[in-house]
């Protein structure tokens, strides 16, 4: 069984969602990107989506991280998301994976560990769906 | 791959689940593996993190609130990943840790956001209003000024502070400080590219916002009354007097700005870029060195009236290097002191005897040419004046009870005025004891260069590396000889950086002199065309002690210790962190067959994670239920030349598939988890010889400790000890061992992933004495540092880790302890001796090079 090797990066920050698609792209990743949480969903709605891994900041303006993690967990819950935080308190974490985040990074981000993080979520996906298959 | 299954039946599904079918059996299996798996990363990555903070706080290394922050976070979200993963293998049987985990996270994040009080209080106060109570409201400097003002004798400049209620009031009026902690939060010391522009970024808010109108009143109002009691359009100093600035210990030297002969209609505007000030990368850099976040400072504005000065300059009341001696270092520059603590002007230096009638006992030139190139001339104070500013010194260290730091004026009256005095930084005796014991032979090494002021004491060497602008700054290395023409506040960022310092003007009293004998970096000033000398030369040595440079590096030369200073003792960042490690890294639970082994008594994160792995390890392996575990699970590990008792239990394809298990033997050939095969290299490597031979001494303290400690009694089974199991997958092995009278687990998870990769050693125990327990751990701790473990010594306990390393290089140290873990047996009763450990220190070294080879 295989997955799509696809991820959504949102970010209202664009420098760092073009850094990162870029090495994304290097390792064999289809890259999508959105500044809010509405152009998230769009994408996630459009002919390119749904993504299997989104990575997604929690500062963002109008909707919130937490709150768009929220929302697409609500629609596709067999994606995974990997939240990124930078000046939020040490508690976004845990609201993060309360709302059914697969993990978190702080940012600045350590570009090998958010890597490894994509790969564990691609993993889990998998295996999501292998068990699903099963039953 | 059917006994597996039987296995899984039986152990899991024997009850319930048995109209399950095999395919099923194993699918809900690995699921439960895979959330085991999740949590020992977890656990791994909560401990790493603990670990890390534990560092920080023990180390003398400076870190960051960001740091402290992220490691946090780390261990927070990985301890509730830890409780869910948990509650996912046990159906929900531990859900009573999610209330105790909630509540210490709470307790965690009240201490790391917590938000400082409101501040209240006038926003201006009158200059003579002050005193050293008001020192929450006008900081250290004015508070410090105003006390001066009304000791008898002492006369300070007449003025006003724009206190710190002020200046909070001017960042919430423009909403300000959620960006200034959005930019801050995320920024790393070490990127002084990034410091530097969100220093710009935040000064530009600052200086850009809108005063409000209420404020602007309030400061003209007071510069009204000013000039009652001056005269008309009196020119004012704007001196920044930040809250926490002057503490012992933490200067703040010229870290924000002083802004002097302001017109009054720029009062407003300056006063902005006086607050700004606290944001100088400078003093950014500097307050991320020493520990404090930009919530622990605050800016207050001291507006005093400028003085006609004639002559000025800095006084210290003890000799900052030789603070044992018996005068007071005056340091003299015409016109205003700024041009002496910003190591621009041309000065001279008077060394002035403490006992009446304070003579001068030396006298020197310290710099021959300013900015201007002007001479200096000797006699800008008459000996009478000089006594007056040596006793003003004495009265003032006598009144604030230490040693003190004052720059002062002499006006056209010739009266002295006190602008500024806070408590000096001088090297402790015992510190800063680094030096050239035997001086290099003046024929074969003459110096290069002497004759310099010893700013700060030391020596020191390293590549030359001249600095003439930010630009330079930004490329600085790391241990390079930091070379300038003036020794300016601007470039005390890269001081902890450089090795040492030299200056071709200058003196002690500069601010720069005062921040490097702080951070106890070697400082030469007063060294005429140091750049151009040394431009051709690549590295050098500094004495500074002797003011003296030498070419080359003479390392060989240089005795005593390098001491290096924690900058963060007793900061706010350092005080949060110990708070914090409360709630994180004691560890109450200990025994797991307490019967306070129960999720109501963790009290930390460390307990949680403690009770979180017993008790994965229990759902696991049902090790609660010992006879299904030996009829259903473990299977003895058959190989000759091996006399102790192995089992193994495999979790998940560590056993070659096809092998008949149905006698419940194994030999190793059949084993295909690849951190057991390791392990077992190092423990087959060579055979135990046995225990060694002791005298009569050593027995009976081993007889003792068997009385005295039941646990320690091979015959006081526990679940765990009466055989040594292997618990094993492909890339997993756990092998809880006790071999003797020592336990020992070893812990390996090779994964894929490099991130997640862990070998993890923990040995208690012992039947000696403590000391001798001690002894061994000890030995084991030492060797284990040779191969890169971190270690973690605790009286006769030890843990050891390694992490994120390439595959092959963790199979050789599980080979490692392998070997440790069984030649280390009984070992501790011969340890009180030195010869012993040397000589099992050899020979482990020895074998244990053989074994890699």
């Amino acid at each position: 069984m295989k997955i799509d090797r696809k991820v959504l990066l949102v970010d209202d920050e664009v420098e760092f969602t073009v850094t990162l698609a870029k090495i994304l792209s290097r390792r064999e990743i289809t890259v999508g990107t959105a500044s809010n949480c509405a152009e998230a969903l769009a994408q996630m709605e459009s002919e390119s989506g749904p993504f299997t891994v989104i990575i997604m900041d929690v500062s963002m303006p109008e909707v919130n991280g937490i709150q768009c993690l929220a929302l697409i967990k609500r629609e596709w819950l067999c994606s995974e998301v990997i939240i990124l935080t930078g000046h939020a308190s040490v508690n976004t974490g845990i609201e993060g994976m309360k709302e059914g985040a697969f993990d978190y990074c702080l940012k600045p981000i350590n570009t090998s560990e958010l890597l490894d993080k994509i790969e564990l979520a691609f993993e889990k996906v998998l295996v999501n769906q292998e068990q699903s298959t099963q039953s | 791959m059917t006994g597996i299954i039987q296995w899984i039946k039986e152990v899991f599904f024997s009850r319930h689940d048995s109209a399950l079918s095999p395919e099923e059996l194993q699918a809900v299996f690995r699921a439960r593996y895979r959330h085991f798996r999740a949590l020992l990363t977890a656990n791994n990555t909560a401990l790493q993190a603990m670990a890390d903070l534990e560092l920080a706080l023990q180390s003398k290394q400076t870190f960051s609130m960001a740091f402290v922050r992220a490691r946090t976070t780390a261990v927070t979200v990985n301890v509730y990943k830890m409780v869910n993963h948990l509650n996912e293998m046990s159906g929900g049987r531990y859900r009573k840790l999610e209330n105790i985990l909630a509540r210490i996270n709470a307790d965690i994040d009240a201490i790391v956001e917590a938000v400082p009080p409101v501040r209240s209080g006038e926003h201006v106060v009158p200059l003579h209003q002050v005193d050293r109570n008001s020192v929450d409201l006008v900081g250290n400097k004015m508070a410090n000024l105003g006390e001066i003002a009304n000791i008898p004798g002492m006369e300070t400049p007449q003025g006003f502070v724009i206190t710190v209620s002020a200046s909070d009031y001017l960042l919430e009026a423009n909403n300000l400080n959620p960006e200034i902690l959005r930019l801050l939060q995320p920024l790393d010391p070490e990127n002084l590219a990034a410091v530097y522009e969100v220093s710009a970024a935040i000064q530009r808010l600052i200086t850009g916002s809108t005063l409000p109108a209420d404020l602007e009143r309030k400061i003209y109002s007071a510069y009204a009354d000013l000039e009652k009691t001056t005269r008309a359009g009196v020119t004012v100093a704007l001196r920044s007097s930040a809250l926490g600035e002057d503490t012992t210990g933490a200067t703040f030297a010229g870290q924000y700005h002083t802004e002097l002969n302001v017109d009054p209609e720029f009062l407003g505007q300056t006063y902005k870029e006086i607050v700004a000030s606290k944001f100088t990368s400078r003093a950014m850099l500097y307050r991320m060195k020493r520990g404090y976040r930009h919530r622990d400072v605050a800016m207050c504005v001291g507006c005093l009236a400028m003085v006609d000065s004639v002559v000025s300059g800095v006084v210290y009341s003890r000799d900052p290097e030789r603070p044992d001696t018996s005068w007071c270092v005056v340091s003299v520059v015409k016109g205003q002191a700024v041009k002496v603590v910003d190591g621009t002007g041309t000065s001279y230096l008077l060394l002035v005897s403490r006992q009446p009638p304070h003579e001068v006992i030396q006298q020197e030139v310290t710099q021959q040419t300013g900015n201007s190139g002007e001479q200096v001339p000797l006699d800008l104070l008459t000996p009478r004046q000089i006594a007056t500013i040596t006793e003003a010194a004495l009265v003032l260290e006598k009144y604030f009870g230490i040693a003190q730091d004052i720059e002062w004026t002499i006006d056209t009256r010739g009266r002295l005025i006190i602008l500024q005095s806070r408590p000096m930084v001088y090297a402790e005796k015992g510190e800063g004891e680094c030096h050239l014991q035997d001086e290099p032979d003046d024929s074969s090494a003459p110096p290069l260069l002497t004759g310099a002021v010893s700013a700060s004491a030391g020596v020191a060497c390293g590549p030359v590396f001249p600095v003439r602008s930010a630009l330079d700054m930004l490329q600085f290395p790391k241990g390079a000889v930091l070379v300038v023409q003036h020794p300016l506040p601007e470039w005390a960022p890269i001081l902890n950086r450089a090795a040492a310092v030299v200056a071709e003007t200058g003196s002690i009293a500069g601010h720069l002199a005062t921040v490097a004998r702080e951070f106890k970096v070697p400082a030469v000033f007063g060294v005429p065309d140091a750049l151009k000398t040394l431009s051709n030369v690549e590295s050098i040595t500094v004495d500074a002690a002797r003011g003296r440079i030498y070419t080359g590096r003479l390392e060989e030369c240089i005795v005593g210790d390098v001491q290096q200073p924690d900058l963060m003792a007793g900061s706010p960042v350092k005080r949060l962190l110990q708070n914090l490690m409360e709630f994180m890294t004691p560890l109450n639970l200990t025994d797991p067959h307490s019967p306070y082994f129960k999720p109501g008594y963790c009290e930390t994160l460390h307990d949680i994670t403690r009770f979180c792995h017993e008790k994965a390890v229990a759902e696991m392996f049902k090790f609660g239920d010992r006879d299904r575990l030996h009829r259903h699970a473990a299977i003895r590990l058959v190989e000759k030349n091996v006399s102790l008792d192995w089992w193994v239990v495999d979790v998940a394809d560590g056993i070659r598939e096809g092998v008949d298990l149905s006698y419940k033997m194994i030999h190793m050939n059949d084993i295909v988890s690849t951190p057991m095969r390791a392990l077992w290299e190092g423990i087959s490597a060579f055979p135990w010889q046995g225990p060694p031979s002791v005298c009569a001494r050593g027995f009976g303290a081993i007889l003792f400790q068997s009385t005295m400690q039941p646990g320690l009694d091979p015959a006081v089974g526990t679940a765990l000890t009466e055989k040594n199991y292997f618990l094993i997958s492909k890339n997993f092995c756990n092998l809880s061992v006790r071999l003797g009278y020592h336990f020992a687990m070893i812990e390996a998870y090779l994964s894929d992933l490099r991130t997640e990769r862990y070998v993890a050693f923990t040995f208690k125990g012992g039947a000696a004495d403590a000391k001798r327990r001690a002894g061994r751990i000890t030995l084991i701790s030492d060797i284990l540092s040779r191969y890169d473990f971190r270690i973690d010594q605790k009286g006769d306990s030890l843990t050891a880790r390694i992490e994120k390393r390439s595959i092959g290089f963790l199979q050789e140290r599980l080979k490692i302890l392998g070997y440790l873990s069984v030649h280390t047996r009984q070992i501790d009763m011969v340890m009180n001796k030195q010869e012993s450990v040397d000589l099992y220190k050899n020979k482990f070294l020895t074998e244990i090079e053989q074994m890699l080879d």
